[in-house]
């Protein structure tokens, strides 16, 4: 798995910058060396996002200041790359770790823009990155439907680049977001019984405000196929099964898509499904989560509306019954 | 030389201690050794409630599954050993369940928590197939057999099996998909009571066709 994942590392990838431009990482690991010498260690560390501190980062982004989430911890690499809601490798949050990375390619990949839009295409991931690049990075807080949370810095661009990119027509109220469909290689395609491929959805205006993400990477590095690779959604004010991975497909439609959760439990996952304390899943309450990384004894917190994310996207649901929306 | 060595390996199945050993066993090796080594992952909280859990059910379906077993197979040493251990394994089955909860009230960490907890039906089914349990354990000993008579302590016993019902709903409407695991142990269960059923009815028809002679003559080979 290491040298595999070592491997998806060393492609050349159009999007990265040439390697002359790039500073050698011994040099760029011993920055701190040389601000110390001159005394503005303390200070100089202050200034740097703290993502970028430690990590020697191959995919040469930086962090988007409006997304910084001050006086919030990241969640540790490890803990956001092993503990993993991905059914098409397995019911349990170890096994998509186990299973993904035994010879399923998530280079190349292709995906499709269709439906109601002037510009579809069938576009490779990597050409699609380098058209709506640059990347940037943005920490943002994750909450699961499950009552449990993360913080993690993602790599990528707004989901909003492609949509201007494909330009939807006038007809077109929603997005569709599917998944790939590849049972001869995924084990949960083939053994359980869930309509396959995951399909999520949003409606245009949400998925054209400004948080709606497409995450190629984390932590600086391109993602894990357990993580969603090679392109994934990202929406941090929704539940995460709404952040859709490993997509093959993105769809302008007329009508509310038929999503794979709502389908299967419709009274228990909305097709809206925004972080919201205030209306319980039918088996738990919503009104506090675990902080993944915090302790045994420790780590519970308030779930907060919208996630936290309130002021970006409370407007998109005024005058919203969000208990019948939920 | 052959059914000397089986000799010897149902005499360790019918042990006391074996039975222990295994029930104790399992909870040491999923839940103890794995906390003890940091091995319960990114949320060991979590872990050890599903682990608990999962301990609890699947040890209710092998108590469960025991008797109807000794009736499809009467001649069968290996379930007549295993059969000497229905008492150990029904209450341990209570034990895990025990446990589960236990980690249920870490898990939702303060008063408040909990108390939102039990406003769901999902809790309400494992408490109360838990309750019975506790009931069913309570009573596992010769005393309360002898106090409650035979027929009386049998019949408080079946309710096991709405234990069973009960538990089997709360495991399958545990989480995302959980019906794919929780019907194996519906399944099976339900296969081997139909089993046990049937042949306990066609028993009874052929006692009634030959009520003179009774059973067939078992001859023995000399």
């Amino acid at each position: 798995m290491e040298t595999e994942l070592a491997q998806a590392n060393c492609i050349y990838r159009p999007w990265d910058l040439a390697q002359p431009a790039v500073t050698p990482e011994a040099y760029y690991l011993r920055r701190r060396e040389f601000l110390r010498v001159f005394g503005l260690g303390v200070a100089a560390s202050a200034l740097l996002p703290p993502g970028i501190r430690a990590e020697s980062a191959t995919l040469n982004d930086s962090l988007n200041p409006s997304y910084k989430l001050d006086g919030v911890k990241l969640t540790p690499e490890e803990l956001v790359t092993s503990y993993n809601n991905f059914y098409e490798w397995g019911l349990a949050k170890n096994e998509p770790k186990e299973r993904a990375n035994h010879g399923w390619k998530t280079r190349p990949w292709s995906i499709e823009i269709r439906g109601l839009c002037a510009n579809p295409r069938k576009i490779d991931v990597d050409e699609l990155i380098q058209l709506l690049g640059p990347i940037e990075r943005r920490n943002y807080r994750h909450r699961c439907v499950e009552a449990w949370s993360m913080v993690i810095p993602w790599d990528g661009f707004p989901l909003a680049k492609l949509i201007d990119l494909a330009a939807p027509k006038t007809e077109a109220k929603y997005v569709r977001f599917t998944s790939f469909f590849d049972p001869e290689n995924c084990p949960g395609q083939r053994s359980n019984d869930f309509p396959w491929p995951y399909s999520e959805g949003l409606t245009l205006e949400e998925a054209r405000n400004q948080l709606a993400f497409m995450a190629v990477g984390l932590y600086g590095k391109p993602l894990r196929n357990q993580n969603g690779a090679p392109l994934r959604l990202v929406v941090p004010w929704k539940y995460g099964f709404k952040s859709a991975k490993s997509l093959a497909k993105i769809e302008f439609v007329t009508e509310q898509p038929i999503t794979l959760w709502n389908q299967l439990a419709p009274n228990e996952y909305g097709f809206y499904a925004n972080v919201n304390p205030n209306v319980d899943h039918p088996r738990w309450s919503q009104k506090s989560e675990r902080v993944i990384g915090a302790g045994f004894f420790s780590g519970k917190q308030p779930t907060l509306m919208f996630n936290g994310y309130e002021k970006q996207v409370a407007h998109l649901y005024a005058g919203m019954d969000l208990r019948k929306n939920f | 030389m052959r059914a000397l060595y089986m000799n010897l390996v149902f005499k360790i199945l019918g042990k006391k201690i074996f039975a222990l050993a295994v029930l104790v066993g399992v909870g040491v090796w999923l839940l103890a050794i794995p906390a003890f080594t940091g091995d319960l992952g990114a949320n060991p909280v979590e872990k050890l409630l599903h682990q608990s859990g999962e301990i609890a059910i699947w040890t209710l379906g092998a108590v469960l599954s025991l008797s109807p077993l000794r009736v499809l197979f009467p001649r069968s040493w290996l379930v007549n050993a295993l059969n000497r251990h229905r008492r150990i394994v029904g209450v341990s089955a209570c034990v895990y369940g025990l446990l589960h909860f236990g980690f249920h009230l870490l898990y939702e960490g303060d008063v408040q928590a909990i108390a939102r907890g039990f406003a769901k039906p999902f809790v309400w089914f494992g408490l109360g197939g838990l309750s019975i349990l506790v009931i069913l354990a309570g009573t596992s000993n010769n005393f309360s057999i002898r106090k409650l008579g035979g027929k009386n302590w049998k019949r408080l016993h079946r309710l096991a099996y709405a234990a069973a019902a009960l538990l089997i709903y709360h495991q399958a409407i545990a989480g995302k998909g959980h019906w794919n695991v929780a019907r194996w142990l519906l399944f099976s269960l339900l296969a081997l009571q139909t089993a046990r059923v049937t042949k306990m009815l066609f028993t009874r028809l052929r006692c009634i066709n030959r009520p003179i002679s009774g059973l067939p003559a078992v001859t023995t080979a000399p």
